[in-house]
């Protein structure tokens, strides 16, 4: 039962028509491009941080599965403040850590847990869950460097 | 979040039971099928009817493992994919071509294919895999035990004097500036200042100092240690987040949440790992299908290879020696403020000691006064104008000046001083009483183009004994002279035979001339020194020892006058006096301010940064020889391919060693030093 032996019923060739053998391949590659392209390619740019009182910049984050969303803008230099909101009770996402910033937040569930981030630099900062399976991007971007390639282009 | 942990543990262990039950079942009901299909009388046929197999699998997948099925599906819509999209894949594989079998088996036979079910299969790999998340979370649970067990160190009440009676009330409700009072056998429990009374204190949990500390009236005392023999009363300074306590537990927090440079590719591998596993799965598939036509062969193939990657043993191989090793840390005083710095402390092949106060016991004091001048001033105008001067000097050896002369004088009053002058690395000036007054190192007075020919002698002889040298000099001419000797620490000599044993190169910088310098290095040990280096070239001494190739070079110091060399150096070790934890440009505070906590602090950083290779390379052996072996690479070679519910277990239990790997970091002890016979 552990290793299956080649002997075994099981173990048996069977003559396949080409053209059946053709469509399993091609469905195959078509379902691995397709694959791929779902969890690594890039999914429109993230979501930017709105506005909220006394210059903080605010977003909530939903913590089911994953980070919704799990890629957002925010600006360099102004006090930034992000939510989590959780509602899987999986175990692995009750913590979320923000490496580069030395942070660890502990989530309950099925409630809306509160951080404050100093984004002083540009730059791309990854976070994830406790067990480094869940995982976001925080991307802080310099206003002012963006105004002037605005300029340039126009 | 604890009790959370704790609920979700419970609920994990009932699940874990149930699905075991129900799969001993499942298997029990195919082994007929499984061997050879004959009739077995003990077992009544409905009991192996597929449909049976089916009703009990069905609740084991959906039931103890729907979290699997609601995370992968949730993850799928955040284009994201984990360990649940592979164990949902793979058992729903697994079931769902089973459930084919079961529902159209005369599809299959016309095919000419087996009608075998899987349904065994798929619930043990669910079972071995909620086994295993089972025995990871409390694995993992004891990583963090050193905050745990930090944190419980506080007592929960305080007796406080209000309006002189003793109440007992929450830690809490204690304020700054609240008298409290603590018994024999008591803890201490927030920080303070004894007021009245004297004690023994033990520390050793919160700064790794063994022996027990003395304390009386003005002494500060840390929260949370233990009172051993006297009572005393003592004033509150700190409370809740200020603590000693509170600050090492949240400095250790933050070190966790940090990441080394070795996790940043293991962070990598592990972004685009389920996706490219998946590819695998599906490219093992069509290859066995175009090999042999078998349909179900193939998607054996296909689900051995989904279970059996782990990007858990991956993702877990950093962070978790990285907490139990922090924790550990914490436990002997010495407090990692990152990942990074536990990871370099390893790596330092050379190590910088500053001698004030690192390697001496910074307090110096005036072992010798001689005036040099026959018919010149008295000794108590010398006495008073050194004093005058040196009261507004801050450099170390100043505040023992000033002690000693006016230990001499007969009346306390100072001179004053007009126009006074600090020259970095040299001394003080100023004008007292119409009169050029310097107080400074026989260097500075050479420079100036003095005539020092009746100082040689009694500098040589006190800097041959281990003192720096303070001339004073009016209107030009050498009047007396001042030997000041800093005693070294117990502990010094053997931390440094320590470093050397751990193959470090030690070296001593020090702003004193460089015989004494030699003189103090000879008595630790010390064959490099670097002399007479001002405070503020220490830092650029560093980049050139860095320059040098002599790096990564790790410098020891207070922490305050050696800020910037702490922050030049690859790592900077702050040796802290016991109350102050947070120092700012330092990578690793050694609480108790003892030397010995410097090689300990290296032992325990090789211990973890070996432990993480460990971890990594077993995570990586691990999925590099598992994958293509469940893709069935070898059975070309050996006729065998590994079946699902072995992958399944394989998988299971590989993060578990991960975990079970770092957990072995708790037996670190650092190596005890000889103690000092003094």
């Amino acid at each position: 039962m552990l290793i299956l032996a080649a002997t075994a019923p099981l173990w048996r060739t069977i003559d396949q028509p080409v053209a059946l053998k053709g469509l399993v391949a091609m469905v195959g590659l078509l379902l691995i491009v397709w694959e791929l392209w779902w969890f690594l390619g890039r999914h429109g740019g993230g979501v930017t941080a709105r506005d909220g009182e006394a210059g903080v910049q605010e977003i909530t984050i939903t913590v089911d599965g994953g980070y919704a969303p799990s890629r957002f803008q925010v600006k360099a230099g102004r006090p930034l403040r992000l939510s989590f909101h959780r509602i899987d009770p999986s175990g692995c996402v009750a913590q979320v850590i923000f490496p580069d910033f030395h942070k660890t937040l502990d989530l309950p569930l099925e409630a809306t847990t509160s951080l404050e981030l100093p984004p002083t630099e540009a730059g791309v900062y990854p976070f994830h869950c406790g067990m480094n399976m869940v995982r976001g991007v925080l991307e802080v971007v310099d206003e002012n460097a963006n105004n002037q390639s605005a300029k340039r282009a126009s | 979040m604890e009790r959370e942990l704790a609920r979700e543990r419970t609920l994990l262990r009932r699940k874990v039971s149930v699905a075991a039950v129900l799969t001993v079942l499942v298997v029990v009901s195919s082994l007929p099928h499984m061997l050879g299909g004959g009739h077995h009388s003990f077992l009544p046929l409905w009991f192996t009817s597929p449909w049976t197999q089916l009703i009990l699998t069905t609740l084991v997948l959906f039931w103890c493992g729907r979290d699997f099925f609601t995370g992968a599906v949730s993850a799928f819509r955040q284009h994201s994919a984990d360990m649940n999209t592979l164990v949902a894949a793979g058992t729903g594989i697994a079931y769902l071509t089973s459930l084919f079998t079961t529902l159209f088996p005369q599809v299959l036979i016309a095919e000419g294919l087996p009608t075998d079910i899987y349904f065994e299969t798929a619930a043990v790999i669910l079972t071995l895999v909620l086994l295993g998340r089972l025995l990871e979370a409390r694995a993992r649970g004891q990583t963090s035990e050193a905050i745990r067990r930090l944190l419980q160190l506080q007592p929960p009440t305080a007796r406080v004097l209000r309006n002189g009676q003793p109440v007992d009330v929450p830690v809490s409700m204690v304020v700054v500036g609240d008298l409290v009072q603590v018994r024999p056998g008591e803890k201490i429990p927030v920080d303070g200042e004894v007021s009245e009374g004297s004690s023994w204190v033990e520390e050793s949990m919160l700064t790794g100092e063994p022996t027990p500390v003395a304390k009386a009236a003005g002494d500060a005392v840390i929260g949370a240690s233990m009172n051993r023999s006297g009572s005393f009363t003592f004033r509150v300074s700190r409370v809740g987040a200020d603590t000693v306590l509170a600050q090492i537990v949240e400095l250790v927090r933050q070190a966790q949440s940090s990441r080394t440079q070795v996790q940043r590719l293991a962070d990598q591998v592990v972004g685009w790992f389920v996706p490219v596993v998946i590819a695998l799965a599906i490219t093992a598939f069509v290859v066995w299908f175009l090999i042999s036509g078998n349909a179900v062969l193939a998607m054996l193939f296909l689900v051995s290879v989904l279970v059996i990657a782990c990007p858990c043993a991956l993702g877990l191989a950093t962070p978790t020696s990285i907490m139990v090793a922090s924790g550990k840390g914490a436990e002997n005083g010495l407090i990692f403020r990152s990942a990074e710095a536990l990871e370099t402390a390893g790596k330092l092949r050379t190590i910088v000691l500053d001698k004030t106060g690192t390697l001496t016991r910074g307090q110096p004091e005036v072992t010798d006064f001689e005036r040099l001048n026959g018919g010149g001033l008295p000794a108590s105008t010398l006495l008073a104008i050194t004093a005058a001067l040196e009261s507004r000097s801050e450099h170390p050896l100043a505040e023992a000046l000033v002690t000693y002369a006016r230990s001499q004088m007969k009346d306390g009053a100072l001179t004053a001083v007009e126009g006074f002058e600090a020259v970095a690395g040299r001394g003080v000036q100023g004008s007292i009483a119409g009169q050029l007054v310097r107080v400074g190192t026989p260097r500075w007075f050479e420079e100036l183009g003095i005539d020092t020919t009746t100082l040689k002698p009694l500098v040589d002889r006190l800097e041959a004994a281990a003192c720096s040298v303070a001339a004073v000099v009016v209107d030009g001419r050498i009047e007396a002279c001042f030997g000041v000797a800093d005693p070294l620490k117990t502990s010094s000599a053997a931390a440094v035979a320590a470093l050397r044993r751990l193959g470090l190169q030690v070296v001593m910088l020090s702003g004193d001339a460089r015989r004494t310098a030699e003189v103090v290095a000879a008595q630790v040990g010390i064959e490099r020194v670097i002399a007479e280096v001002r405070p503020a070239d220490k830092s650029s001494m560093i980049r050139k020892l860095q320059e040098q190739g002599d790096g990564p070079v790790a410098m020891v110091g207070d922490g305050i006058n050696d800020a910037p060399a702490l922050a030049q150096a690859d790592v900077g070790l702050a040796m802290g006096t016991g109350t102050d934890v947070a120092i700012a440009a330092s990578d690793i505070t050694l609480i108790s301010g003892n030397l010995a906590g410097v090689p300990a602090a290296i032992e325990l950083s090789r211990a973890a940064m070996a432990n993480i290779r460990q971890n990594l390379f077993f995570a990586f052996a691990y999925n590099v020889a598992g994958i293509p072996i469940a893709a069935g690479l070898l059975f070309p070679l050996t006729g065998w391919l590994l079946s699902p519910m072995i992958a399944g277990a394989a998988m299971a239990f590989s993060s578990v060693s991960v975990v079970s790997n770092a957990l072995r970091l708790r037996n670190f002890r650092p190596t005890r030093l000889p103690l000092p016979t003094t």
